[in-house]
């Protein structure tokens, strides 16, 4: 359903426009009295702030189609940095999450808040992202339902788009990675080799290096993601992180 | 250069604490209650003042109340077996109008919203738990939004309060009543598609 706003000034013919533009929103606030302030993160022009007017407002059609994990078509304009919605046309094919998965979506949303940034369009991550909503609404809702490779998924994904996955192949000194031997993530510099247990097998690093993303490798560089992710968002943790932290210890 | 006051400077800065009240506004805030309703802007002062001394949190379900226990949960008519969790006060009232419930409350005066930075620690989770853990209450009916954040914080609550052997429920959802298929937005009729139940 389209729900179609005409822009309050002239339409003027110079003011960039997008049209139906594949996207989905990562987070939404109110904004000013009855609008709400969107992060979306779209396929062509990647993280957009767009303003939807009129949308806090009560009865506003809006509401039920600007839901988060929902593959959306946007429309908007405007030539600053804040853009104005047009029109939302909600496309379908996935459940709402809930649940376990629900939580790992906002997992998702954190790391491209904090790592992505505005405006800078990336194809291949939205496509990343849309699979990873895709296959957490596939899955049960209880605990203990496999998130944990699509979240190594779509980490890998996120990392290597923006240019910091190292060769897996290859450590900080420049030596080959050995497929017995066990490996940590040194910030600024690279792979290095761990001598405790709570490093990386080489052999999960080589297949991924050969493109493999099979569970049983994705689930084996959790701690080298973590280490990974970590030297990049600084000091401030991620609060979903937490989150399901603090859901594993009820 | 003309300097404004620091009394008016004082008050624009005040009711700027207000949401989606910035500077602009507040200003013109300031200069309607001081120009054309003073009457009014002493009315406000003392109604913000009085609420502020007299109102507290129910000691049962957190709501807003000037007594000790608010009115609902101090009716021992109503039924003490079931417990509605919902966000605001004003969720409860919706809920109270519909006359469709007979138990009791509890307000979280929140959500869980991760990407805020809202956590567990945040709204009112503990006296959430002791409350429930009173023996009475036999059944939690989690009535927060329909809303991502909203299901986020029923799951987290689902979780906990079932961790420790209380029945959890979670109002329905799908088409409004008197709905039409022919005129209900497609998301809500997916939904109730994925969440439709056996007959």
């Amino acid at each position: 359903m389209a729900v179609a706003k005409k822009p309050r000034r002239k339409a003027l013919a110079d003011t960039p426009r997008v049209d139906a533009q594949p996207a989905l929103v990562l987070h939404q606030q109110p904004y000013r009295e009855t609008s709400r302030l969107l992060d979306v993160f779209s396929r062509d022009h990647g993280r957009v702030a767009i303003v939807a007017r009129g949308a806090q407002r009560p009865g506003s059609q809006a509401r039920a189609v600007l839901l988060g994990f929902q593959p959306l078509l946007l429309s908007w304009f405007g030539a600053g940095e804040l853009k104005t919605l047009h029109a939302a046309e909600w496309q379908g094919g996935i459940a709402q999450l809930a649940g376990l998965p629900l939580l790992c979506g906002f997992y998702l949303n954190e790391l491209l808040q904090r790592l992505l940034p505005r405006d800078a369009p990336n194809p291949p991550l939205f496509a990343a992202y849309f699979e990873a909503i895709q296959a957490l609404s596939l899955l049960p809702r209880e605990p203990g339902a496999e998130v944990e490779p699509i979240l190594r998924r779509f980490e890998l994904a996120l990392l290597s788009s923006l240019g910091y996955a190292p060769d897996w192949r290859i450590t900080a000194e420049g030596q080959a990675v050995q497929p017995r031997q066990r490996y940590g993530f040194e910030p600024g510099s690279g792979l290095t080799p761990s001598g405790t247990r709570a490093g990386c097998p080489g052999e999960a690093l080589l297949a991924l290096a050969a493109g493999s993303l099979e569970p049983q490798w994705l689930l084996q560089v959790k701690p080298l993601m973590r280490q990974m992710i970590a030297s990049l968002i600084g000091a401030n943790p991620l609060h979903t992180r937490q989150l399901l932290i603090d859901l594993q210890r009820l | 250069m003309a300097v404004t006051p620091s009394s008016l400077n004082q008050l624009i800065e005040a009711l700027r604490v207000l949401p989606g009240v910035g500077p602009k506004s507040a200003t013109r805030m300031a200069y309607h209650l001081l120009q054309r309703d003073q009457g009014g802007a002493v009315n406000l002062a003392h109604a913000l003042e009085y609420a502020i001394a007299t109102l507290k949190h129910c000691r049962h379900c957190n709501t807003f109340t000037e007594a000790e226990v608010c009115d609902i949960c101090a009716d021992e008519q109503r039924d003490h077996s079931k417990l509605c969790v919902v966000e605001m006060p004003t969720d409860l009232m919706m809920v109270e109008q519909t006359l469709a419930f007979h138990g009791l409350y509890f307000v979280l005066m929140g959500r869980l919203s991760p990407l805020d930075g809202i956590g567990p620690k945040d709204i009112a989770l503990e006296r959430l738990l002791t409350r429930a853990s009173d023996g009475e209450v036999q059944e939690v009916v989690l009535a927060t939004n329909f809303t991502v954040e909203g299901e986020a914080t029923a799951h987290y609550l689902s979780e906990m309060l079932r961790a420790r052997g209380l029945s959890v429920s979670r109002i329905a959802r799908g088409l409004p009543v008197g709905g039409e298929l022919e005129h209900v937005d497609p998301g809500t009729l997916a939904q109730a598609l994925v969440e439709r139940r056996h007959l």
